[in-house]
């Protein structure tokens, strides 16, 4: 098949570019992580900032991926062409499912558990540390799975401002009119999405408690 | 029922998608109020005919297809309005379709009766052939083979030569005397370099060039969306990027255009490029395009693109001021 | 005369709404130690609240809280909460820990080696009549109603302090598994000598297990007595309260 042969010819650029394309998801949702868990574990401290957080968050997720990538490259810092333009682009799109699931998760625990929990002397650190983590931890992992799973997908649009990954077969098949070029970066994004979600998918069912 | 289905040679694949519309709502078995199970197949079938119809060539609409730049979409517009105002016919438009090989394969599907392409890039990138012979040859060339293989009729070019911009920022132009290509072998092994997909991809494009002029950058360059590069370029996110000689945002951006002083790139000349079968139906569309031969230099079609890329007018303004001007 | 383990000085609270709601209105009362005090009355008359007062799971708004000699506002809420047992009717066991973890969780916040802790969490459960061998390593979701508030009992225990809160803690099972606990529980009472105060809207539970009661209504103590005295009070709400019972 030509897809087939084309791998095999294309070995190492194949390898390289799923690899581009896993460094870019790997690392956008580690940051994703890292700065929206401790946002969640936030509103739920601070519920007036919700609304607020939590819009911002959705606002972000209405911005079509092309034009996010648009806006971040005139930028000083952030910006340029390239893999950390993309990467911040990714951070922002995996925020809100990875905000909204700490939040809903924490807020979403039995009440008698937290009262038991406060009333037998816990700190708010041992709170958070030995109940309200571990019992959100499956919703949480929820928010990260859905957050990788988008990621996958909207790094291959990050082949338009030269982040390389799976999007830069799909944008040259495109411009050639090159049906298994499409293709071959096409069918291993898929593949890559949905591995994530079923290792994700396997990790988030063990953090079920009845 | 006749409306909209199997409209002649031009939709071949009407047909199918249709007999296969009909076959779920055959199956539909729902009484609801409003139009009786027929009625609503009827209506069924006749917005899919629509929709296919919309899609395909009409007897007496002509569909006008543009490159996914700004300047194709201008002609496109300008040969459309020309169409409009010359002929009884609609015209409809496909603006931004795509890069080279999708306009190329659509027109020769018979999905679009008309675009503008340039004769250097037809003959490299479209025939394959190596670069080299000058602008007559070229033209006749492509005019004949085009002709050949897929009956698409090759009409009088605008006037204009939009070849390939090799652009460099002015400030490093002059920081480091660059003047033409072969300058740029120069700077290459500490440079690097951004171009798009097609750019990348074409025989005519960055493999060819960079072993015609023996260029070594830094390394690979990267691939990005062709509009892109220009403000990569300059916010200094690159070094040198491949546009459109004719472009408004060269100038406007502080830009300059390497000589193509080895001649690597054949002449670009933009005509029209119709489907035999259209101008045969209706050869007023062949005389109201010839009336455009030669009406637009390098320097007008610079004007008109800064005015829709720096100035951002209307496109439909841009092309309906300047025919009333310049085909009165 | 040995000091009362816990003590309210008029003390009162009330919902921040506009107009602020009293819940609870300069309530005053003594503990003393060994003694329960069962606090009594309908639904909304205040008696859940007055016991989160005492360990600060709610603020007062006016009047004194005093444990062990010491104004509970004077202390940090969860040093102050860790030296008391607090049980709730739902139980409130942590679903990813086992028996054993949950009973032993005070300890090891408090710092306990891992064998002291062991030790103790098996008297406790023998204590509650769960034999450790077999519940010590299951998880809550595991165990019936009954077994899970007798850990919620055990874990109360746990690091022995001389006070014990408990908000109807057998109100959500079922009668024949709650009078067994009851009996149980009396018992338990008695052999280890704790200060308790005891929420609950059944009288007969109240005088089963009190040594005083303190009957509450529309946020006001308006009957503090011995069981005898309860019976014998012409309050009219005491004798609504026994009449209902009857």
């Amino acid at each position: 098949m030509n897809l087939v042969r084309f791998y095999l010819d294309n070995t190492r650029e194949v390898v390289g570019l799923v690899g581009q394309h896993l460094l870019l998801v790997l690392v956008s949702t580690a940051i994703a992580v890292a700065i929206g868990v401790p946002v969640g574990i936030l509103l739920t401290r601070r519920p007036a900032w919700r609304g607020p957080v939590l819009g911002l968050a959705n606002v972000f997720q209405t911005i079509p991926s092309l034009a996010m990538f648009g806006f971040l490259i005139p930028l000083p810092f952030l910006g340029g062409i390239g893999a950390r333009t993309a990467i911040v682009a990714l951070v922002v799109y995996a925020l809100l499912p990875i905000v909204r699931n700490t939040y809903v998760g924490i807020s979403g625990i039995d009440p008698a558990v937290r009262e038991a929990a406060r009333g037998m002397g816990m700190t708010d650190g041992e709170l958070l540390r030995i109940v309200e983590l571990p019992l959100s931890a499956g919703v949480i992992l929820a928010g990260i799975r859905v957050a990788t799973v988008v990621g996958v997908g909207t790094a291959t649009i990050a082949a338009a401002i030269g982040a390389g990954g799976l999007g830069v077969y799909i944008f040259r098949g495109v411009a050639v009119v090159d049906n298994t070029l499409i293709l071959a970066g096409a069918v291993p994004a898929a593949l890559l999405a949905l591995g994530a979600d079923g290792l994700l998918g396997m990790l988030e069912r063990r953090f079920v408690w009845r | 029922m006749a409306i909209g289905l199997g409209l002649g040679s031009s939709c071949p694949w009407a047909e199918a998608p249709a007999r296969l519309a009909r076959a779920p709502l055959r199956a539909l078995r729902v009484r609801r109020a409003g139009p009786s199970g027929h009625g609503k197949r009827r209506i069924g079938l006749a917005l899919i005919g629509v929709i296919l119809a919309s899609s395909c060539s009409h007897p007496n609409r002509i569909v006008v297809g543009a490159k996914n730049f700004t300047e194709s979409d201008l002609l496109a517009e300008i040969a459309a309005q020309q169409i409009e105002r010359r002929t009884g016919l609609t015209v409809e438009r496909k603006l931004h379709l795509g890069g080279t090989f999708v306009c190329h394969s659509a027109i020769t599907a018979g999905q679009i009766d008309l675009y503008v392409e340039y004769t250097g890039t037809a003959y490299t990138a479209v025939l394959k052939h190596g670069a080299g012979p000058a602008a007559d040859s070229v033209r006749q060339a492509v005019a004949r083979e085009y002709r050949q293989r897929w009956n698409l009729i090759w009409l009088e070019p605008f006037g204009f030569n939009n070849t390939f911009a090799i652009a460099v920022r002015q400030a490093d132009a002059e920081r480091l005397g660059l003047h033409t290509i072969g300058d740029l072998a120069r700077v290459a092994p500490r440079w690097h370099a951004g171009f798009g997909y097609e750019f990348l991809n074409r025989a005519d494009g960055f493999p060819g060039l960079a072993a015609a002029y023996g260029l070594h950058f830094a390394s690979p360059p990267t691939a990005m969306d062709l509009g892109l590069t220009y403000r990569a370029l300059a916010d200094g996110k690159i070094d040198v990027i491949a546009g459109n000689s004719t472009d408004g945002q060269l100038a406007a951006l502080h830009l300059v255009a390497l000589v193509d002083d080895r001649h690597y790139f054949p002449p670009y000349e933009a005509a029209p490029v119709v489907r035999h079968a259209v101008l045969e139906q209706h050869p007023e569309v062949g005389r109201a395009l010839l009336e455009l031969r030669g009406k637009i230099d390098d320097d007008e079609m610079r004007r008109l693109n800064a005015m829709a890329d720096i100035e951002h007018k209307d496109l439909h303004a841009i092309a309906h001021e300047w025919l009333a001007r310049a085909v009165p | 005369m040995t000091p009362p383990v816990v003590e309210l000085r008029g003390v009162s609270c009330q919902l921040g709404t506009r107009p602020p709601r009293p819940i609870v209105r300069d309530v005053s009362f003594t503990v003393a130690p060994g003694e329960t005090l069962v606090l009594l009355g309908r639904s909304g008359s205040g008696k859940t609240t007055t016991l989160k007062l005492i360990n600060r799971l709610i603020e007062p708004s006016a009047g004194d809280v005093i444990i062990a000699g010491r104004s509970t506002g004077a202390v940090p809420p969860f040093r102050l909460r860790r030296g008391i047992g607090y049980v709730i009717q739902e139980v409130g066991l942590l679903p990813h820990l086992t028996v054993a973890d949950n009973v032993g969780l005070v300890p090891r916040l408090e710092g306990w080696e891992a064998q002291r802790i062991d030790a103790r969490v098996t008297e406790l459960l023998t204590l509650v009549g769960l034999a450790p061998q077999q519940f010590a390593a299951r998880r809550p979701h595991e165990l019936s109603g009954g077994q899970r508030q007798r850990v919620g009992v055990a874990r109360a225990l746990a690091v022995d302090p001389s006070l014990l809160l408990l908000d109807e803690p057998f109100g959500a099972l079922d009668p024949i598994t709650r009078t067994e606990l009851q009996r149980e529980f009396k018992g338990l009472i008695a052999r280890l000598g704790k200060a308790m105060v005891f929420v609950t809207h059944d009288v007969r539970e109240g005088l089963l297990l009190g040594t005083r009661i303190g009957l509450m209504q529309d946020g006001r103590l308006v009957f503090l007595g011995t069981p005898d005295e309860f019976r014998r009070s012409a309050e009219p709400e005491v004798r609504a309260f026994l009449e209902a019972a009857a």
